[in-house]
């Protein structure tokens, strides 16, 4: 059992853990900040998987852009949304929610039972990347090769998500504004 | 028939038509005539002028000649062929002008008597009507057209007694006729059966004619066959007009007896008489035509059509019953105050000497004494009338609360209806039999021939002539008392109310002419030049049987002369006795009195025996009916009810179910579809991800 | 050494949970929060493979387009849910039935 494989482990649980409560809390506001866990989990796990670049990445978009639009959104959509919601706190087991947990459980069940067959270690091109030392290691950098690879290889994509991005930003501008000049 | 017949004889026959069809014209006119219509009353006037005209054509060229036949097919019952047609001979000429001229003057006098009437064109439109089918019932050949006009007599006679239907009596009155006309017609209906079963034929000149099979026809051994001594000398020719057949001589009895319930019923005689005085409520001048002159004919008519149907026992009950009718009816007409009753059982009497004469084989003196009787009977109920009229107007002008048809308010009317006090006298006259008037030739035809007919006969039957001779002296006596009280005496109303006014007078022509014309008839002339010999008269002479015999024997001077003598004393009493009141007076509590009065007590015998049983058979019936039949009817009812519940139910729960639940499970086949529709948008994905779950775990098991 | 074997079932259960957040939640605002988990979920695949590609750095590149166009869904559906929201009165999707037949 080494330190990585611990923080692994921990990383997991506190992602696993916190994205469960997010999902049967039956409080907006909790669920939410609870995501905020999920996500430092996550991204600490990505960090695990030598992908430190990421982590930020994830921390600076998610954290600091994402929570915050749902807290807005959160707080547009009126206190009575949580009255609401509020009221179904008595039945400990939802009978409605039912057929869901199945189908996640199944789902679960499926995924797991292709990624047991899959064997996702032994596959060719990772053992071949293993082979010809085109693997990441804990000691290697990888941002100057990512900052590279996004502006050489990566250039159209690039391009298209930044104006995709304007186009979400326009639109998202656009539908949130007050009606009555629309 | 199949000889074509002469030129003049198809002139007589289209007359008969016209005279028989004018009077039903007159009614249908008069039927789509508006209810008051003046005009009625003289359109069936005319038609029966005209009517008697042509009868009078024809009497003068059938009479004493040889009878007229015509008929057509009617209608084909299998083999057998119906006739109808006409058939003059001495009998319905006679019948045919009798009635149209007595006819006559009835509808002149109606025209006035009806006057003021709310119904005075229904009240033409039944009188011709009843002229139809009277004369029709005479001159028909065929005994089911004569049954037919046998009923719509007896129909028309109905309505005209109920013609008054708003009072409760004259509805009574003349249901009561009705239904004592049916036990009647039963009875004919039986026997025309009965003859047709034994003779295939209907036709009564076949039957009863000259050459007819009856004729040759009697009980022997038993049997109704072919009697020897009747035998016709040619009698070989005679059978090939029909099979023979041979019934039962009981059948014949049936007949006889069938046949002497209709006569018993239309002519009123006991036992079925009691409908005739109550059939007095109807117009008085109904009741002159109906049931005075003519329909209550129809059943001496009917005697004389089938006479050769009766053996001489058959004819021996029949006198028996004239005469017994005749004695009962005039003993009841001696104590009744109504005046129009007391005419009524005079005129059952008097049918009960027409009966009575057929009975003794005195056949031409029967119809002698009809065709006399219809005179002066009509005569005096038209006198009635009159009398009846004033004193209702009396009545009305004085706001009086009495019965203007009650003798005993009347008296000393001669001096204000000198007219009807003459022809009252004249008509009562002849009813007594008092010589120069037509009823002494005719009833003392049938008196003398009753005393011949009892010679050599047992003692017992000598009872007839004598019933007969004291009937006579009844009548004498009740004819005298009615004459006395009406018209002799003081005004006895005049005691009660002294000062109430008397307006009244004969009335006008359509009064007096009738009233003439029908006492002239009623006096000798009409038939015969010697007033004092019944056999001179030319009807007589007509009609009488061929063994008649002539003036051999000692009745024919005793008779008339006894009789004569003793009426004149009774008239005389009767005058003592009512107007001077001082001779002698009749206890009014005697038991022959009572007797009397109550009318022998046969109405009061007849709905205890008859009536009440009938009633209380009705009820028991409706008893039995109600819980009974009904029970059965209602359980029966109660169970397929049930089965029908039974039914229902299955039909419901297991048809219907079935199919219901065929319908709800092709509903939430469609419901649950439909529930994949409902608009949540988790609800798609959710649909989407379990389907990409199968397609996994499939892909996965496979 | 963690296996790839290990990041898959962790990202496995993430997806599974976010999956069950978006059918069953009842507030649009969990369920953008499930749909975020999924995401996060296949982005931890995309990191974890892209350990095998230190030439091309192709999983790393792609989680963080990833990361973007997250960004820019999120952003879109809020204003959605906005909208719809102003709209509506609510934000409970089963009770915005349009959609239905």
């Amino acid at each position: 059992m080494t330190l990585v494989r611990l923080l692994f482990y921990t990383m997991s649980f506190i992602a696993i853990g916190s994205a469960l409560y997010a999902a049967l809390s039956k409080n907006l506001v909790r669920s939410i900040f609870i995501f905020f866990v999920t996500l430092f989990a996550l991204a600490g796990l990505y960090v695990i998987a030598l992908a430190d670049f990421v982590a930020v990445t994830q921390v600076v978009i998610y954290v600091g852009g994402i929570l915050v639009l749902i807290l807005f959104a959160f707080m547009l959509s009126g206190r009575e949304t949580l009255n609401v919601i509020e009221q179904h706190k008595g039945k400990f087991i939802n009978m409605a929610k039912v057929p869901a947990v199945i189908l996640a459980a199944l789902f679960l069940a499926v995924i797991v039972n292709i990624i047991l067959k899959a064997d996702a270690d032994k596959l060719p091109w990772v053992k071949q990347a293993i082979a010809q030392k085109n693997e990441i290691t804990p000691t290697s950098s990888t941002i100057d090769n990512i900052g590279v690879n996004l502006m050489t290889t990566y250039l159209l994509p690039f391009e298209a998500i930044s104006v995709l991005l304007l186009m979400a930003l326009v639109g998202a501008a656009h539908l949130s504004r007050k009606e009555g000049r629309a | 028939m199949g000889t074509a017949l002469l030129h003049t004889d198809q002139t007589i026959i289209s007359y008969t038509i016209a005279a028989v069809a004018l009077p039903l014209a007159a009614s249908i006119i008069n039927f789509c005539l508006p209810v008051k219509s003046k005009a009625a009353g003289w359109i069936s006037t005319l038609a029966i002028l005209v009517g008697c005209v042509l009868s009078a054509i024809v009497f003068a060229r059938v009479w004493n000649q040889q009878p007229l036949h015509t008929q057509k097919l009617w209608f084909t019952i299998g083999n057998t062929k119906v006739f109808a047609g006409i058939l003059l001979n001495n009998l319905s000429a006679l019948l045919l002008l009798l009635v149209s001229l007595i006819a006559l003057p009835v509808h002149i006098y109606s025209t006035a008597y009806m006057k003021h009437d709310d119904r005075y064109s229904r009240y033409f439109t039944y009188l011709s009507f009843f002229c139809f089918s009277m004369l029709a019932l005479v001159v028909a050949d065929s005994m089911v057209l004569f049954y037919a006009f046998w009923e719509l007599v007896g129909f028309s006679s109905y309505l005209l007694i109920g013609f008054w239907f708003t009072k409760d009596k004259a509805v009574q009155a003349n249901k009561k006729a009705f239904i004592m006309n049916r036990i009647g017609d039963i009875g004919l209906l039986s026997a025309i059966i009965i003859i047709f079963a034994q003779f295939h034929t209907f036709d009564i000149d076949a039957l009863f004619g000259q050459h007819g099979l009856v004729k040759f026809m009697g009980p022997d051994n038993g049997q109704w066959a072919f009697a020897p001594d009747r035998m016709p000398s040619n009698y070989g020719s005679v059978w090939t007009r029909g099979a023979m057949t041979t019934l039962p001589a009981i059948w014949q009895y049936i007949a006889c007896a069938g046949i002497f319930l209709a006569v018993a019923a239309k002519s009123a005689q006991f036992p079925l008489h009691t409908w005739l005085p109550d059939a007095m409520e109807g117009p008085t001048s109904v009741s002159a035509l109906i049931h005075a002159a003519t329909m209550v004919a129809a059943g001496v008519f009917l005697l004389g059509r089938v006479y050769p149907l009766f053996t001489d026992t058959e004819l021996t009950v029949l006198a028996v019953i004239g005469c017994f009718t005749a004695f009962m009816a005039a003993t009841i007409a001696l104590t009744q105050n109504d005046l129009k009753r007391v005419l009524a059982y005079s005129t059952i009497s008097q049918l009960g000497y027409m009966i009575l004469a057929m009975g003794v084989g005195a056949y031409g003196s029967s119809l002698f004494h009809l065709a006399t009787h219809a005179f002066f009977k009509c005569l005096l109920f038209l006198v009635a009338g009159v009398v009846i009229h004033e004193m209702q107007h009396i009545k009305e002008e004085n706001n009086l609360d009495i019965d203007p048809q009650n003798i005993q308010y009347m008296g000393g009317l001669r001096k204000k209806l000198p007219l009807t006090f003459i022809v009252a006298i004249v008509g009562s006259l002849a009813l007594i039999g008092i010589p120069l008037t037509s009823g002494y030739l005719s009833k003392d035809g049938i008196l003398i021939q009753a005393f011949e007919w009892s010679e050599g006969r047992s003692a017992w039957l000598k009872l007839i002539p004598a019933g007969a001779l004291f009937t006579s002296w009844l009548t004498a006596f009740y004819v005298s008392r009615l004459i006395v009280k009406i018209f002799f005496g003081e005004f006895r109303l005049l005691k009660h109310h002294p000062d109430i006014k008397l307006h009244i007078s004969d009335g006008g022509w359509q009064y007096r002419v009738p009233l003439i014309l029908l006492a002239v008839c009623s006096l000798f002339p009409l038939f015969s030049l010697n007033p004092f010999f019944y056999e001179k008269a030319w009807l007589f002479e007509s009609l009488k049987p061929a063994e008649f015999m002539a003036r051999e024997n000692i009745y024919h001077t005793i008779i008339p002369i006894g009789v004569n003598i003793l009426s004149v004393f009774v008239m005389y009493a009767a005058y003592a006795i009512y107007v001077k009141r001082n001779t002698f007076s009749f206890p009014q509590t005697g038991f022959f009195y009572r007797l009397s009065y109550n009318q022998w007590y046969l109405d009061k015998i007849y709905k205890k025996v008859i009536v009440k049983p009938i009633l209380g058979l009705g009820k028991t019936c409706f008893w039995f009916d109600r819980n009974i039949i009904n029970g059965l009817i209602h359980s029966i009812e109660r169970l397929s009810r049930a089965v029908a519940d039974l039914t229902a139910w299955c039909d419901k729960y297991i048809v219907d179910g079935f199919l219901h639940s065929m319908a709800a499970l092709v509903q939430s086949i469609g419901n649950f579809a439909r529930k994949f529709q409902n608009g949540k948008v988790q609800y798609y994905l959710y649909s989407m991800l379990l389907i990409v779950l199968v397609l996994f775990i499939l892909k996965i098991l496979i | 050494m963690i296996t790839l074997t290990d990041f898959l079932l962790v990202g496995a259960l993430l997806f599974c949970t976010g999956m069950y957040m978006i059918v069953s939640k009842r507030n649009s605002i969990q369920v953008l929060i499930g749909i975020e988990l999924m995401l996060n979920a296949a982005i931890l695949n995309l990191v974890a493979f892209g350990k095998y590609d230190k030439l091309n750095n192709g999983g790393q590149v792609f989680a963080l387009f990833a990361i973007v166009l997250a960004a820019a869904t999120t952003a879109v559906a809020l204003a959605i849910v906005l909208n719809v929201y102003r709209r509506y009165k609510t934000i409970d999707p089963d009770e915005i039935k349009n959609l239905r037949d």
